[in-house]
């Protein structure tokens, strides 16, 4: 196990910059995500981190030993990528015990652990196969089997969902979150799913253009984004945002005036979560336009003096028809401001329905 | 709705047997086209064969050969018949067997008595030439057919061996690396390959003549495989287009050094196109004349092609039997080759590295 420091990190490939001075603490056993659209660098970033790609700059310590120049083969670093790259000429057996084969383990103990470690992920009785005869569920498996059987000081996991189908993503999550607690390895996982990073991760690094946008808890990244970008990455369905003037303790959105709670001018953009609106007496006048029901929570698209909101209300019968006017209300503890030039967000600013 | 069901179902009878009877009229087509355009080609090796079998001592018997055609041609057309209307494996293979021993006994009874050995007696008298037009010979004793067969196999195995080695190296390192003049060198290769090497006799033959390699088998080699690399290193280049950084960079985290996870998990993807590269070199080197008829004078050196040019140059007309037994001989080896790699070579053309 080990406590990962990245200092000033950056990576590019001639012109191209895919990371840029990144800087970032994993603490030990720590489990985090990386979160971000394709072609923002987090591949890259994991790679360098498993000494694949060597930084161009900056430097990467493992429990504070500078490990920039250390090769791939010796850090001592599980990875399971997005394709599995399991070895297509090997039986599931030999593939677990591929990297044990490295490490001078002798024959007997290798393959004693090799059956430990696929009994860890349920592929015992596959061990005998090829990994042409296995589902992309059995060769993710078989994939974290190899990568946890030489016992790494740290699991580096590339979009390891993204090419699963929607059950099984659902119970891989819980394995993978399972495995981690179990084995408690310092883990680093990558994905452009938001739900992915939020249900799986301590801890998630947003980011952006090779950059990070934020770091923190996902309670964090979900109450207190600190750009539209986070904000509108995380959380689904997406939140409402709407463009307005902040001018003398008032803010016009739309076609009405709110009322501003703390210190702001000029152009804001407000931020308005879908499960942050519900229907209230006096509240906003609200034309329902659609219902989407989602399940055990329906989606409501108003048409509101703001401008089209939309909401989630629980509750697996809808309580409104299209057509139907009403009224919707929110806290204003639940209403996030951002600076539309800067696209930060305004800390401690919030706005409130006129009484 | 019950009415009209009986007449489609009718129908849908009919629209079967029709796909059914389609299907069989379009495979007997493919097959009566396939054999009009492969008789061509199999009927002179098969008198090639025949006479080598049959031919006495100043004549050609073609009578052989008709009465072989006339029970062969219908055994062959009986187990295409048979493969179109059965698709039982048990019976296939019984009505196979019940038309081979059919063709046997015939076969047996009509040709039987004029088939002899004595053609191959060259195969342990070397001084067959002298034996049949006496001492008289252009001067040229000949040496034992076991020489020159010796001669090719080296030729044709070091050649292999050669082209093997540095097509597979160049081919991964075209494949992975980036270095100044890539592109420039693989349109190099591509033009080589376009280059009629013919018109490079000259040359070749005075180079040879400057290094001392002229009449010996290690400038042929040489030669001959300088002129097949271009081809052979495009093709491994290709394969190795097919594997995945992936596996290879998983090696790498997995422990192996980069040679290491090019041998044992790069080269087992590649074995197709290296089984595919080496039969193609072998049956090159095999088959070589025009270098080999430049570059070589002494009988020591002769190899199988050389050595069946002189024996029809020195008894066509007086022994077509000989003649016709050595070409059988000479083609043996490449035949047995293609066989065995029947398969492999087959699935190169699909590219394919799923075995
Ligand atoms: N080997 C490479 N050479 C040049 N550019 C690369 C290379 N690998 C990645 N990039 C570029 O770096 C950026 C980040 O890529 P990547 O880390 O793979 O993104 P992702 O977040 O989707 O995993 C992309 O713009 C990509 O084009
Ligand atoms: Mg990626």
């Amino acid at each position: 196990m080990a406590r990962i420091e990245l200092r000033k990190i950056r990576k590019q490939w001639g012109e191209v910059v895919a990371v840029e001075d990144l800087d970032l603490v994993i603490e030990d056993g720590e489990f985090v995500a990386i979160l971000g659209p394709s072609g923002c660098g987090k591949s890259t970033t994991l790679f360098m981190l498993a000494g694949i790609y060597m930084p161009t700059a900056g430097e990467l310590l493992f429990d504070g030993i500078p490990v920039n120049e250390v090769e791939a083969k010796d850090r001592n670093v599980g990875i399971v990528f997005q394709s599995y790259a399991l070895y297509p000429h090997l039986d599931v057996r030999r593939n677990i015990m591929f990297p044990l084969k490295f490490k001078g383990v002798p024959k007997a103990e290798a393959a004693r652990r090799a059956v430990e470690a696929a009994r860890l992920v349920h592929v015992e009785e596959l061990l005998d196969r090829m990994p042409s005869q296995l589902s992309g569920g059995q060769q993710q498996r078989v994939a974290l089997a190899r990568a946890l059987v030489k016992e790494p000081q740290l699991l580096l996991l590339d979009e390891p969902l993204s090419n699963l189908d929607a059950t099984l993503r659902l119970s891989m999550r819980t394995e993978i979150k399972r495995l981690q607690r179990h084995t408690g390895v310092t883990t680093v996982l990558v994905t452009h799913d938001q739900i992915e990073a939020t249900t799986m991760a301590d801890r998630i690094v947003c980011m952006r253009k090779g950059r990070i946008e934020q770091i923190g808890t996902p309670e964090d990244l979900y109450e207190r984004p600190d750009s539209l970008f986070v904000a509108s990455f995380i959380g689904a369905p997406p939140i409402n945002l709407l463009p307005g003037e902040a001018r003398d303790g008032r803010l016009a959105v739309g076609g009405t005036e709110l009322e501003l709670l703390g210190a702001a001018a000029g152009r804001v953009i407000l931020g308005i979560r879908p499960e942050a609106l519900r229907p209230g007496e006096g509240g906003l006048p609200a034309t329902v336009l659609d219902v989407e029901p989602m399940g055990r929570e329906t989606l409501f698209l108003l048409e509101t003096p703001l401008g089209q909101l939309r909401a989630l209300l629980s509750g697996a019968t809808a309580p409104y028809g299209a057509g139907d006017r009403t009224a919707f209300t929110f806290d204003p503890e639940d209403s996030i401001l951002f600076s539309e030039s800067s696209e930060r967000r305004l800390p401690d600013v919030h706005v409130r329905l006129p009484a | 709705m019950a009415a009209p069901a009986t007449p489609a179902a009718r129908d849908w009878e009919a629209l079967a047997r029709r796909a059914r009877w389609r299907r069989t009229a379009g495979q007997s087509l493919l097959i009566a086209f396939l054999v009009a355009v492969s008789l061509p080609i199999i009927l002179p090796y098969f008198w090639m064969f025949t006479i080598s079998v049959s031919a006495r001592t100043g004549g050609v018997e073609s009578v052989v050969l008709w009465r072989a055609s006339s029970v062969l041609v219908p055994a062959v057309v009986g187990f295409g018949i048979l493969r179109i209307f059965t698709d039982d494996r048990r019976r296939l293979w019984a009505g196979a067997a019940a038309i081979a021993a059919a063709a046997l006994l015939a076969l047996l009874l009509l040709v039987g008595r004029d088939l002899h050995l004595q053609n191959y007696r060259f195969l342990w008298n070397p001084d067959i030439v002298e034996e049949i037009r006496g001492a008289a010979t252009a001067s040229i004793q000949f040496p034992s057919v076991w020489v020159a067969f010796r001669n090719s196999l080296a030729l044709a195995l070091t050649q292999t061996a050669l082209v093997l080695f540095v097509s597979t190296l160049a081919g991964y390192y075209l494949s992975r690396f980036q270095f100044p003049g890539r592109g420039g060198f693989l349109q190099g290769l591509l033009v080589l390959h376009a280059f009629p090497a013919m018109t490079l006799i000259i040359p070749i033959f005075l180079l040879m003549y400057w290094s001392g390699l002229l009449d010996t088998l290690t400038g042929v080699v040489l030669v001959i495989t300088t002129l097949e690399l271009p081809f052979s290193i495009f093709i491994m280049k290709g394969f190795f287009d097919a594997v995945p950084w992936d596996i290879e960079m998983s090696a790498m985290t997995d422990g192996a050094s980069r040679r290491q996870a090019f041998l044992r998990v790069v080269l087992p993807q590649v074995r197709v196109g290296m089984l595919a590269v080496g039969v193609f070199a072998f049956i090159k080197g095999w088959e070589e004349y025009v270098f080999v008829r430049t570059l070589l004078f002494d009988k020591q050196n002769w190899v199988m092609s050389l050595y069946i040019f002189w024996v029809s140059e020195d008894i066509m007309g007086v022994d077509y039997g000989i003649v016709a037994a050595v070409a059988v001989f000479y083609i043996l080896p490449s035949f047995l080759l293609y066989i065995f790699c029947q398969k492999f070579l087959v699935q190169m053309s699909l590219g394919g590295i799923k075995g």
